[in-house]
Protein backbone atom coordinates (compact mmCIF):
# COMPACT_ATOMS: atom_id res chain seq x y z
CA UNK A 1 0.00 0.00 0.00
CA UNK A 2 2.95 2.20 1.12
CA UNK A 3 4.47 1.92 -2.61
CA UNK A 4 0.99 2.84 -4.14
CA UNK A 5 1.65 6.33 -2.47
CA UNK A 6 4.19 8.26 -4.62
CA UNK A 7 1.87 6.40 -7.23
CA UNK A 8 -0.87 8.19 -6.38
CA UNK A 9 0.19 11.64 -5.85
CA UNK A 10 2.22 11.40 -9.01
CA UNK A 11 -1.65 10.38 -10.92
CA UNK A 12 -2.81 13.18 -9.11
CA UNK A 13 -0.36 15.73 -10.42
CA UNK A 14 -0.69 14.49 -13.73
CA UNK A 15 -4.61 14.83 -14.14
CA UNK A 16 -3.53 18.45 -12.81
CA UNK A 17 -5.16 21.24 -15.14
CA UNK A 18 -7.74 24.06 -15.25
CA UNK A 19 -10.86 23.63 -13.45
CA UNK A 20 -13.43 24.49 -16.42
CA UNK A 21 -15.67 27.62 -16.37
CA UNK A 22 -19.61 26.77 -16.05
CA UNK A 23 -20.78 27.73 -19.25
CA UNK A 24 -24.30 27.07 -18.00
CA UNK A 25 -23.83 29.93 -16.02
CA UNK A 26 -24.04 32.10 -19.04
CA UNK A 27 -26.92 33.40 -19.19
CA UNK A 28 -27.03 35.26 -22.47
CA UNK A 29 -26.54 32.93 -25.92
CA UNK A 30 -25.95 36.25 -27.87
CA UNK A 31 -22.95 37.94 -28.76
CA UNK A 32 -23.05 40.97 -30.57
CA UNK A 33 -20.33 42.53 -32.24
CA UNK A 34 -19.76 46.13 -34.01
CA UNK A 35 -16.94 47.95 -36.03
CA UNK A 36 -16.87 51.02 -38.23
CA UNK A 37 -15.07 53.15 -40.22
CA UNK A 38 -13.65 55.65 -37.85
CA UNK A 39 -13.23 57.97 -41.03
CA UNK A 40 -16.68 57.77 -42.03
CA UNK A 41 -19.39 61.09 -41.57
CA UNK A 42 -22.71 58.72 -40.38
CA UNK A 43 -24.48 62.34 -40.34
CA UNK A 44 -24.16 63.09 -44.33
CA UNK A 45 -26.12 60.11 -45.38
CA UNK A 46 -29.98 61.02 -45.76
CA UNK A 47 -31.21 57.89 -47.82
CA UNK A 48 -30.74 53.57 -47.64
CA UNK A 49 -31.49 50.83 -49.24
CA UNK A 50 -31.67 47.42 -47.67
CA UNK A 51 -32.63 44.00 -50.07
CA UNK A 52 -35.87 42.11 -49.56
CA UNK A 53 -34.15 39.00 -48.88
CA UNK A 54 -31.02 37.72 -46.95
CA UNK A 55 -28.04 35.63 -48.63
CA UNK A 56 -27.70 32.28 -47.04
CA UNK A 57 -23.74 31.79 -46.57
CA UNK A 58 -23.24 27.93 -47.11
CA UNK A 59 -21.40 25.35 -49.08
CA UNK A 60 -24.00 25.48 -52.20
CA UNK A 61 -22.76 25.79 -55.69
CA UNK A 62 -25.03 28.94 -56.19
CA UNK A 63 -26.00 31.76 -53.85
CA UNK A 64 -29.18 31.18 -51.88
CA UNK A 65 -31.60 33.80 -50.12
CA UNK A 66 -34.37 33.84 -47.31
CA UNK A 67 -37.21 34.86 -49.91
CA UNK A 68 -39.16 37.88 -48.95
CA UNK A 69 -42.19 36.62 -47.64
CA UNK A 70 -40.15 34.26 -45.13
CA UNK A 71 -40.85 34.99 -41.83
CA UNK A 72 -37.26 35.53 -40.56
CA UNK A 73 -36.34 37.54 -43.53
CA UNK A 74 -39.55 40.00 -42.72
CA UNK A 75 -38.76 39.72 -39.03
CA UNK A 76 -34.81 40.93 -39.41
CA UNK A 77 -35.07 43.50 -42.04
CA UNK A 78 -38.45 44.91 -40.12
CA UNK A 79 -36.00 45.23 -36.92
CA UNK A 80 -33.54 47.07 -39.44
CA UNK A 81 -35.70 49.12 -41.08
CA UNK A 82 -36.89 50.10 -37.57
CA UNK A 83 -33.53 51.60 -36.33
CA UNK A 84 -32.78 53.09 -38.89
CA UNK A 85 -35.33 55.28 -39.10
CA UNK A 86 -35.24 55.97 -35.36
CA UNK A 87 -32.12 57.04 -36.00
CA UNK A 88 -33.35 59.28 -38.88
CA UNK A 89 -32.67 57.46 -42.40
CA UNK A 90 -35.21 57.49 -44.90
CA UNK A 91 -35.56 54.04 -47.05
CA UNK A 92 -35.73 53.85 -50.55
CA UNK A 93 -36.64 51.11 -53.33
CA UNK A 94 -33.92 52.24 -55.85
CA UNK A 95 -30.83 51.58 -55.19
CA UNK A 96 -29.29 54.72 -57.20
CA UNK A 97 -30.94 57.30 -54.59
CA UNK A 98 -29.75 55.10 -51.79
CA UNK A 99 -26.91 57.06 -49.55
CA UNK A 100 -25.91 53.60 -47.74
CA UNK A 101 -26.79 49.93 -48.64
CA UNK A 102 -27.52 47.19 -46.11
CA UNK A 103 -26.51 43.85 -46.99
CA UNK A 104 -27.76 41.38 -44.45
CA UNK A 105 -26.19 37.34 -44.48
CA UNK A 106 -26.81 34.59 -42.68
CA UNK A 107 -24.23 32.02 -42.33
CA UNK A 108 -24.78 28.54 -42.32
CA UNK A 109 -21.63 27.25 -43.14
CA UNK A 110 -18.32 28.03 -41.32
CA UNK A 111 -16.56 27.63 -45.32
CA UNK A 112 -17.35 31.19 -45.17
CA UNK A 113 -14.35 33.09 -43.37
CA UNK A 114 -13.86 36.54 -43.31
CA UNK A 115 -10.37 37.69 -43.31
CA UNK A 116 -9.66 41.08 -44.50
CA UNK A 117 -6.67 43.23 -42.98
CA UNK A 118 -4.82 46.20 -45.49
CA UNK A 119 -2.01 43.81 -45.70
CA UNK A 120 -4.41 41.25 -47.50
CA UNK A 121 -6.07 42.37 -50.31
CA UNK A 122 -7.83 38.73 -50.37
CA UNK A 123 -10.14 39.74 -48.33
CA UNK A 124 -13.36 36.53 -48.62
CA UNK A 125 -12.39 33.08 -48.58
CA UNK A 126 -14.38 30.18 -49.21
CA UNK A 127 -17.80 31.95 -51.67
CA UNK A 128 -17.78 33.59 -54.04
CA UNK A 129 -21.09 35.47 -54.44
CA UNK A 130 -21.10 37.74 -51.75
CA UNK A 131 -23.12 40.91 -52.37
CA UNK A 132 -21.18 41.31 -55.51
CA UNK A 133 -21.12 45.27 -56.56
CA UNK A 134 -23.57 45.30 -59.57
CA UNK A 135 -25.88 43.81 -57.19
CA UNK A 136 -26.18 48.01 -55.94
CA UNK A 137 -25.46 49.29 -59.59
CA UNK A 138 -25.90 47.23 -63.05
CA UNK A 139 -22.25 49.52 -63.63
CA UNK A 140 -20.47 48.03 -61.14
CA UNK A 141 -19.96 44.27 -62.62
CA UNK A 142 -16.49 43.17 -61.02
CA UNK A 143 -16.67 46.19 -57.93
CA UNK A 144 -15.98 45.15 -54.46
CA UNK A 145 -15.94 45.84 -51.07
CA UNK A 146 -13.43 47.92 -48.64
CA UNK A 147 -12.80 48.06 -45.16
CA UNK A 148 -11.22 50.64 -43.53
CA UNK A 149 -10.86 48.17 -39.94
CA UNK A 150 -9.33 44.89 -40.04
CA UNK A 151 -11.91 41.90 -40.08
CA UNK A 152 -10.49 38.58 -39.14
CA UNK A 153 -13.47 36.63 -38.14
CA UNK A 154 -14.47 32.52 -38.84
CA UNK A 155 -17.95 32.54 -38.61
CA UNK A 156 -19.64 30.34 -37.00
CA UNK A 157 -22.27 28.06 -37.83
CA UNK A 158 -25.91 30.23 -37.52
CA UNK A 159 -24.27 34.13 -36.64
CA UNK A 160 -25.76 37.19 -39.17
CA UNK A 161 -24.00 39.86 -40.78
CA UNK A 162 -25.15 43.11 -41.23
CA UNK A 163 -22.58 45.21 -43.51
CA UNK A 164 -23.69 49.07 -44.02
CA UNK A 165 -21.90 49.89 -47.17
CA UNK A 166 -21.51 53.95 -48.35
CA UNK A 167 -22.57 53.78 -51.76
CA UNK A 168 -22.65 57.16 -52.45
CA UNK A 169 -18.35 57.38 -51.49
CA UNK A 170 -17.78 53.85 -53.98
CA UNK A 171 -14.87 55.05 -55.61
CA UNK A 172 -14.83 54.23 -59.98
CA UNK A 173 -11.11 54.46 -59.94
CA UNK A 174 -10.53 51.53 -57.93
CA UNK A 175 -13.82 49.85 -58.23
CA UNK A 176 -14.36 49.60 -54.46
CA UNK A 177 -17.07 50.09 -52.54
CA UNK A 178 -16.40 51.41 -48.30
CA UNK A 179 -17.82 48.85 -45.73
CA UNK A 180 -18.36 51.54 -43.25
CA UNK A 181 -20.35 49.82 -40.71
CA UNK A 182 -20.38 45.97 -39.46
CA UNK A 183 -22.38 44.08 -36.91
CA UNK A 184 -21.96 40.52 -36.39
CA UNK A 185 -24.09 38.06 -33.92
CA UNK A 186 -23.27 34.68 -32.79
CA UNK A 187 -25.58 32.68 -30.78
CA UNK A 188 -29.05 33.18 -32.50
CA UNK A 189 -29.51 29.47 -33.27
CA UNK A 190 -32.12 27.59 -30.73
CA UNK A 191 -32.40 23.44 -31.55
CA UNK A 192 -30.81 24.21 -35.16
CA UNK A 193 -33.10 26.74 -35.81
CA UNK A 194 -32.51 30.77 -36.09
CA UNK A 195 -34.48 32.04 -32.74
CA UNK A 196 -36.25 35.12 -34.13
CA UNK A 197 -36.73 37.07 -30.59
CA UNK A 198 -32.80 36.21 -29.32
CA UNK A 199 -31.86 37.81 -33.48
CA UNK A 200 -34.58 40.74 -33.39
CA UNK A 201 -32.86 41.69 -29.71
CA UNK A 202 -29.45 40.83 -31.49
CA UNK A 203 -30.25 43.47 -33.90
CA UNK A 204 -31.76 46.02 -31.45
CA UNK A 205 -28.19 45.69 -29.12
CA UNK A 206 -25.98 45.94 -32.63
CA UNK A 207 -27.95 49.71 -33.21
CA UNK A 208 -27.62 50.49 -29.34
CA UNK A 209 -23.93 50.02 -28.97
CA UNK A 210 -23.46 51.98 -32.47
CA UNK A 211 -24.83 56.00 -31.32
CA UNK A 212 -22.79 57.06 -34.13
CA UNK A 213 -25.30 55.61 -36.56
CA UNK A 214 -26.92 58.80 -36.99
CA UNK A 215 -28.59 60.65 -40.01
CA UNK A 216 -28.57 64.78 -39.96
CA UNK A 217 -31.63 64.82 -41.21
CA UNK A 218 -33.24 64.47 -37.93
CA UNK B 1 0.40 22.42 -21.47
CA UNK B 2 2.28 19.57 -22.63
CA UNK B 3 5.68 21.29 -21.57
CA UNK B 4 4.06 22.21 -18.52
CA UNK B 5 2.84 18.85 -17.73
CA UNK B 6 6.55 17.27 -18.45
CA UNK B 7 8.12 19.72 -16.03
CA UNK B 8 5.65 19.18 -13.29
CA UNK B 9 5.87 15.39 -14.11
CA UNK B 10 10.12 16.28 -13.19
CA UNK B 11 9.29 17.88 -10.45
CA UNK B 12 6.96 15.73 -8.43
CA UNK B 13 9.90 12.70 -9.49
CA UNK B 14 12.55 14.60 -7.83
CA UNK B 15 10.34 15.53 -4.79
CA UNK B 16 8.90 12.42 -4.84
CA UNK B 17 12.49 10.47 -4.06
CA UNK B 18 12.22 11.90 -0.31
CA UNK B 19 8.93 9.66 0.45
CA UNK B 20 8.79 6.73 2.96
CA UNK B 21 9.04 3.76 1.58
CA UNK B 22 9.49 2.28 5.01
CA UNK B 23 7.94 3.12 8.20
CA UNK B 24 9.77 6.22 10.24
CA UNK B 25 12.21 6.18 7.18
CA UNK B 26 12.81 8.29 3.78
CA UNK B 27 14.39 7.47 0.82
CA UNK B 28 16.81 9.79 0.83
CA UNK B 29 16.97 10.34 5.04
CA UNK B 30 16.28 14.08 5.71
CA UNK B 31 13.82 14.42 2.46
CA UNK B 32 10.49 15.79 3.02
CA UNK B 33 7.43 15.67 0.71
CA UNK B 34 4.29 17.83 1.06
CA UNK B 35 0.65 16.92 -1.06
CA UNK B 36 -1.95 19.61 -0.34
CA UNK B 37 -5.49 21.04 -0.90
CA UNK B 38 -5.16 24.42 -2.12
CA UNK B 39 -7.63 27.37 -1.35
CA UNK B 40 -6.72 30.47 -2.10
CA UNK B 41 -8.06 34.44 -2.84
CA UNK B 42 -7.01 36.51 -5.48
CA UNK B 43 -6.20 40.27 -4.40
CA UNK B 44 -5.66 43.39 -5.83
CA UNK B 45 -7.28 42.53 -9.23
CA UNK B 46 -11.01 42.10 -9.90
CA UNK B 47 -11.30 40.12 -12.87
CA UNK B 48 -11.14 36.57 -11.43
CA UNK B 49 -11.55 37.19 -8.11
CA UNK B 50 -13.51 34.56 -6.75
CA UNK B 51 -12.06 32.80 -3.61
CA UNK B 52 -11.78 28.94 -4.66
CA UNK B 53 -10.32 25.12 -3.53
CA UNK B 54 -9.63 24.49 -7.33
CA UNK B 55 -5.69 23.76 -6.32
CA UNK B 56 -3.34 21.25 -5.31
CA UNK B 57 0.55 21.91 -3.89
CA UNK B 58 2.99 19.94 -4.23
CA UNK B 59 6.86 20.10 -2.26
CA UNK B 60 9.76 18.37 -1.54
CA UNK B 61 12.80 18.95 -0.26
CA UNK B 62 15.96 17.83 1.88
CA UNK B 63 17.42 19.45 5.08
CA UNK B 64 20.89 20.29 4.70
CA UNK B 65 21.46 21.20 8.23
CA UNK B 66 19.12 20.20 10.81
CA UNK B 67 16.25 23.08 10.73
CA UNK B 68 17.18 24.34 6.85
CA UNK B 69 15.73 22.49 3.69
CA UNK B 70 16.32 23.34 -0.14
CA UNK B 71 13.44 21.43 -2.44
CA UNK B 72 10.91 22.39 -5.51
CA UNK B 73 7.50 22.83 -5.35
CA UNK B 74 4.70 23.11 -8.06
CA UNK B 75 0.90 23.87 -8.33
CA UNK B 76 -1.87 24.67 -9.78
CA UNK B 77 -4.76 26.74 -8.77
CA UNK B 78 -8.50 28.13 -10.91
CA UNK B 79 -10.34 30.88 -10.46
CA UNK B 80 -13.07 31.63 -12.38
CA UNK B 81 -15.60 34.53 -11.90
CA UNK B 82 -19.20 35.09 -13.79
CA UNK B 83 -19.51 39.00 -15.63
CA UNK B 84 -22.80 39.65 -16.78
CA UNK B 85 -23.76 41.18 -19.84
CA UNK B 86 -21.88 44.01 -20.57
CA UNK B 87 -20.84 46.10 -23.82
CA UNK B 88 -16.65 46.45 -24.12
CA UNK B 89 -15.25 48.86 -26.16
CA UNK B 90 -12.86 46.56 -27.62
CA UNK B 91 -10.92 49.96 -29.46
CA UNK B 92 -12.22 53.38 -30.32
CA UNK B 93 -13.72 51.30 -33.53
CA UNK B 94 -15.45 48.00 -32.12
CA UNK B 95 -17.52 46.74 -29.52
CA UNK B 96 -18.47 43.80 -28.03
CA UNK B 97 -21.82 42.74 -26.41
CA UNK B 98 -21.89 39.34 -24.07
CA UNK B 99 -21.49 38.28 -20.47
CA UNK B 100 -18.13 35.96 -19.76
CA UNK B 101 -16.78 33.28 -17.54
CA UNK B 102 -13.77 34.92 -16.85
CA UNK B 103 -10.48 32.18 -15.86
CA UNK B 104 -7.10 32.83 -14.09
CA UNK B 105 -5.23 29.26 -14.30
CA UNK B 106 -1.79 29.42 -12.66
CA UNK B 107 0.96 26.78 -12.38
CA UNK B 108 3.62 28.15 -10.38
CA UNK B 109 6.82 26.24 -9.87
CA UNK B 110 10.81 26.64 -8.77
CA UNK B 111 12.63 26.76 -5.65
CA UNK B 112 11.70 26.30 -2.15
CA UNK B 113 13.17 26.58 1.32
CA UNK B 114 12.51 25.97 5.09
CA UNK B 115 13.56 26.69 8.03
CA UNK B 116 11.85 24.80 10.82
CA UNK B 117 12.10 25.43 14.54
CA UNK B 118 11.89 22.40 16.06
CA UNK B 119 12.74 19.14 14.39
CA UNK B 120 10.46 17.97 17.32
CA UNK B 121 8.78 14.90 16.44
CA UNK B 122 5.27 15.80 16.59
CA UNK B 123 5.02 19.22 15.86
CA UNK B 124 7.12 20.77 13.42
CA UNK B 125 5.84 24.83 12.32
CA UNK B 126 8.55 26.14 9.89
CA UNK B 127 8.76 29.49 7.56
CA UNK B 128 9.59 29.15 4.20
CA UNK B 129 10.04 30.94 1.06
CA UNK B 130 9.60 29.65 -2.20
CA UNK B 131 10.94 31.33 -6.17
CA UNK B 132 10.72 30.51 -9.16
CA UNK B 133 8.56 30.99 -12.46
CA UNK B 134 5.28 31.42 -12.99
CA UNK B 135 2.51 30.24 -16.00
CA UNK B 136 -0.66 31.89 -16.15
CA UNK B 137 -3.35 31.65 -18.78
CA UNK B 138 -5.88 34.45 -17.90
CA UNK B 139 -9.44 33.78 -20.36
CA UNK B 140 -12.60 34.70 -21.09
CA UNK B 141 -15.30 32.40 -22.27
CA UNK B 142 -18.45 33.40 -23.91
CA UNK B 143 -21.63 31.19 -25.35
CA UNK B 144 -19.53 31.14 -28.71
CA UNK B 145 -15.55 32.21 -28.07
CA UNK B 146 -12.84 31.84 -25.77
CA UNK B 147 -10.39 34.71 -25.55
CA UNK B 148 -7.35 33.93 -23.35
CA UNK B 149 -3.31 34.42 -23.60
CA UNK B 150 -0.63 32.33 -21.62
CA UNK B 151 1.63 34.41 -20.05
CA UNK B 152 4.89 33.73 -17.82
CA UNK B 153 6.75 35.76 -15.22
CA UNK B 154 8.43 35.33 -11.85
CA UNK B 155 6.70 34.26 -9.01
CA UNK B 156 7.89 34.89 -5.23
CA UNK B 157 5.71 32.46 -2.53
CA UNK B 158 6.22 33.68 1.19
CA UNK B 159 4.97 30.61 3.73
CA UNK B 160 4.74 30.11 7.35
CA UNK B 161 3.40 26.15 8.09
CA UNK B 162 2.92 23.51 10.67
CA UNK B 163 3.89 19.71 10.10
CA UNK B 164 1.88 17.87 13.00
CA UNK B 165 2.66 14.01 13.07
CA UNK B 166 0.70 12.29 15.59
CA UNK B 167 1.93 9.04 15.43
CA UNK B 168 5.72 8.26 16.75
CA UNK B 169 6.10 5.39 14.79
CA UNK B 170 5.80 7.40 11.80
CA UNK B 171 6.70 9.89 9.55
CA UNK B 172 2.95 10.59 7.69
CA UNK B 173 1.38 13.63 9.10
CA UNK B 174 -1.04 16.47 8.38
CA UNK B 175 0.53 19.26 6.91
CA UNK B 176 -1.18 23.18 7.13
CA UNK B 177 0.62 26.09 6.14
CA UNK B 178 -1.13 29.49 5.02
CA UNK B 179 0.96 31.18 2.07
CA UNK B 180 1.03 34.50 -0.29
CA UNK B 181 1.44 34.39 -3.74
CA UNK B 182 3.36 37.10 -6.11
CA UNK B 183 3.40 36.64 -9.95
CA UNK B 184 5.07 39.11 -12.17
CA UNK B 185 2.93 38.12 -15.02
CA UNK B 186 1.12 40.67 -17.78
CA UNK B 187 -1.89 39.46 -19.46
CA UNK B 188 -4.51 41.53 -21.52
CA UNK B 189 -7.83 39.81 -22.85
CA UNK B 190 -10.48 41.72 -24.21
CA UNK B 191 -10.83 44.89 -22.55
CA UNK B 192 -8.45 43.51 -19.67
CA UNK B 193 -5.67 43.71 -18.20
CA UNK B 194 -3.20 42.10 -15.02
CA UNK B 195 -0.29 43.97 -14.19
CA UNK B 196 1.09 41.27 -11.22
CA UNK B 197 -0.81 38.81 -9.86
CA UNK B 198 -1.49 38.45 -5.86
CA UNK B 199 -3.17 35.70 -4.27
CA UNK B 200 -3.25 34.56 -0.47
CA UNK B 201 -4.44 31.41 0.53
CA UNK B 202 -4.23 28.11 2.89
CA UNK B 203 -2.64 24.52 1.99
CA UNK B 204 -3.97 21.30 3.79
CA UNK B 205 -2.62 17.98 3.18
CA UNK B 206 -0.24 15.16 4.07
CA UNK B 207 3.12 15.57 4.97
CA UNK B 208 5.75 12.66 4.76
Amino acid sequence: MKKAIPILLLAMAFVACQKDPDLNELSSDLIVYTSHDKGANFGKYLTYAIPDSILVLDDKSKPTYFAANDPRTTAIIGAINSEMKTRGYTEVNDNADADVGLQVSYVKDTNTIISYASANPYWWYGYDYYWPGSYWNPYWMGWGPSYAYPISYTYTIGSLIIEMIALEDANPSTKKIPVIWTAYMAGILSSNQININRTVSGIYQAFEQSPYLQSSAQ
Amino acid sequence: MKKIKHLLGSLLLLSAMSLPTATNAQLINGGYFTADWQFNAPVSNDYANVASGWGMAFEGGYYVIPNMSLGLYVSYHTNNKYIGEQVLHLSDTESLYTDQQHSIYQVPFGVATRWRFTTDKMFEPYIGVKLGASYIRMESDTQVYTYYQDRWGFNVQPEIGLNLFPMPTTRVGLHLALYYSYSTNHSHVLTYNIDGYNNIGFRLGLSF
